[in-house]
């Protein structure tokens, strides 16, 4: 488990962290959410004992981050940083060997062969890194991320630059993660991707803006919009529609109406529609995307 | 320390040096140079004049000054002591070859954005700092060795007879193991620290090499008379250069600010 509490970062006079507290649960993904210079990086930073808060704290598993435990609690977190950061003379292999000495496996040549697999990099694993695409080398970096098995895991970006294929492998690869009791931090601009992947989403702009389910914060910026659908002409159905709102309009031959609470009001509407003889296809409350919360919050600063 | 986690990257500092020789070619370069100047000194010119070494009186008179080879012949007992001169040279191999390995060590992996990743595993800086001393020494101490072989062939092969016996002593010997790495760690050393605080690799070269002053200013005393250091004075010399080195490394560790490299460096 993740916690932070309280972080703050100044360089300078600069805020660029200010008093952002979380928890990252163990088998729970948790995205970060930010423009660039919203402090992602240097949040994921003082996870990883990069570098040392200007106040608060950071603990893994309990054991709170320091000088002294900084050399034990790194082994338990895979960290992907924002650059893949490979060494471009070293084959993908040599360079998986290097990091498996730096943690100390036991027998690494297994476990490289498994990341190797894993990532699809079996037939390149003689090719120096140099030679590889973006991609290619983000997957590398993955792979040396998660070659120890750690229970931590601080993802940078960890799909940018990848193919659309081998995104939806990393996907799945953090999935089973996540599902083999990992904790896992990741910050990313793709919105979509953290509303797939994601348990909950923090949006960071400095200070920590929001930090909730996606359903949850979407839920926040509800319109009460409703939309019905019926078989027939729907202006036929516009008198007890009316009735909700003294405003419900038709748009492409659906009913638009809003309503004060949906979840509360929704149901006498679909009463008071097949009681006037309306045959529903389809009724739907309008639900804003994570972007719009997102653009929202940040509207808001 | 783990020297499973200093071997693990002595072994990265390997496989890319043996992928970039060409950063070696200075040290080849100067061990050839050294092999020719002290061989073209010692043994081609005076055979060229037809001037013998032992005819030169003062050279005579400065060859006594050492000590040691009573048995050998006039010429001798010069070149005895022009060679001696020469192996000081063999302390600079190591040195000038490992300066731009170790120039880069920090700032180099910092450049190629190899750092972050690197430190974020468990390396502390202490281990990470010998890995990369000993990274750029090793290779480099290698082929001064093999210049060193290459010159004592010589000798063995070219040198009036006795001389290579004289030459393969207690001084030789303090010379090229004990003053030799430890003037090399030293330098090295040196070289990392500024790697550590600098965002230029040239700046931490140039820092690094000023080594080679004292040990020049001790090449041209011995030629010139003013000094002689018998084996014992260059084993102290070399254990003291070892002590520096061990403060040096205290004080690269203590200095070492993780922190700052990551964020203030671009």
């Amino acid at each position: 488990m993740i916690s932070a509490n309280r972080l703050t970062r100044r360089f300078g006079s600069r805020v660029v962290v200010d008093d952002v507290s979380f928890e990252v649960e163990r088998a729970e993904i948790v995205a970060l959410l930010g423009p660039n210079g919203a402090g992602k990086t240097t949040t994921m930073r003082m996870l990883a004992g990069l570098i040392a808060p200007t106040s608060g704290s950071v603990a893994i598993d309990g054991v709170g981050l320091t000088r002294a435990t900084g050399t034990l609690l790194r082994s338990r977190i895979g960290f992907l940083t924002e650059a893949p950061g490979v060494w471009d003379r070293l084959t993908v292999r040599e360079n998986l060997q290097v990091y498996s000495g730096l943690y100390g496996l036991a027998h690494p040549n297994g476990v490289i062969d498994r990341a190797l697999e894993l990532f699809e990099l079996t037939g390149q694993a003689s090719t120096r890194t140099a030679e590889l695409s973006k991609g290619m080398r983000q997957k590398v970096a993955l792979a040396r991320a998660l070659l120890h098995e750690p229970r931590i895991l601080l993802l940078d970006e960890p799909t940018s630059g990848l193919d659309p294929e081998i995104t939806r492998s990393v996907r799945t690869l953090l999935d089973n993660r996540r599902a083999a009791g990992c904790s896992i931090l990741l910050s990313t601009h793709n919105l979509d991707e953290a509303e797939r992947l994601a348990d909950r989403v923090a949006v960071l702009h400095g200070r920590l803006l929001a930090l909730d389910r996606p359903a949850v914060l979407r839920q926040r910026l509800r319109t009460g919009r409703v939309m019905v659908r019926v078989a027939g002409d729907p202006a036929s159905q516009l008198e007890v529609v009316r009735r909700f709102d003294r405003d419900a309009s038709i748009d492409a031959e659906t009913i638009v109406l809003r309503l004060g609470d949906a979840e509360r009001d929704t149901p006498a509407l679909v009463s008071a529609l097949t009681g006037a003889g309306a045959r529903i296809v389809e009724i739907r409350q309008e639900v804003p995307a994570l972007e719009d919360v997102y653009l929202h919050l940040m509207g808001d600063r | 320390m783990t020297m499973t986690r200093v071997r693990a990257l002595m072994r990265k500092e390997f496989l890319d040096l043996a992928r970039n020789r060409t950063v070696l070619l200075p040290v080849v370069f100067i061990t050839i140079m050294t092999l020719v100047i002290a061989f073209g000194i010692a043994i081609a010119l005076p055979a060229m004049t037809g001037q013998p070494l032992g005819g030169d009186g003062d050279l005579l008179r400065l060859s006594t000054l050492m000590g040691g080879g009573d048995d050998l012949s006039g010429d001798g007992r010069v070149q005895l002591f022009l060679f001696h001169q020469f192996l000081l040279l063999f302390l600079v191999i190591p040195i000038t070859g490992a300066m731009s390995l170790a120039a880069h060590a920090v700032v180099g992996e910092k450049q190629a954005r190899t750092l972050e990743p690197l430190l974020a595993t468990p390396i502390t800086t202490f281990e990470l700092l010998v890995a990369k001393v000993l990274g750029a020494l090793i290779p480099t101490f290698a082929v001064s060795l093999i210049g060193l072989a290459l010159y004592l062939g010589g000798i063995a092969l070219l040198a009036a007879p006795g001389v290579a016996g004289a030459m393969v002593g207690a001084r030789t010997a303090v010379l090229v193991l004990v003053v030799g790495p430890a003037a090399a760690l030293v330098s090295l050393q040196a070289a990392i620290v500024i790697s550590s605080r600098v965002n230029d690799p040239r700046t931490a070269q140039q820092f690094g090499v000023m080594i080679i002053i004292p040990l020049s200013a001790l090449l041209v005393a011995q030629f010139m008379g003013t000094v002689w250091l018998s084996s014992s004075s260059l084993a102290l010399i070399g254990l003291g250069l070892f002590g520096v080195w061990l403060l040096l490394t205290v004080f690269s560790v203590a200095i070492f600010e993780r922190e700052s490299i990551l964020t203030r460096w671009r």
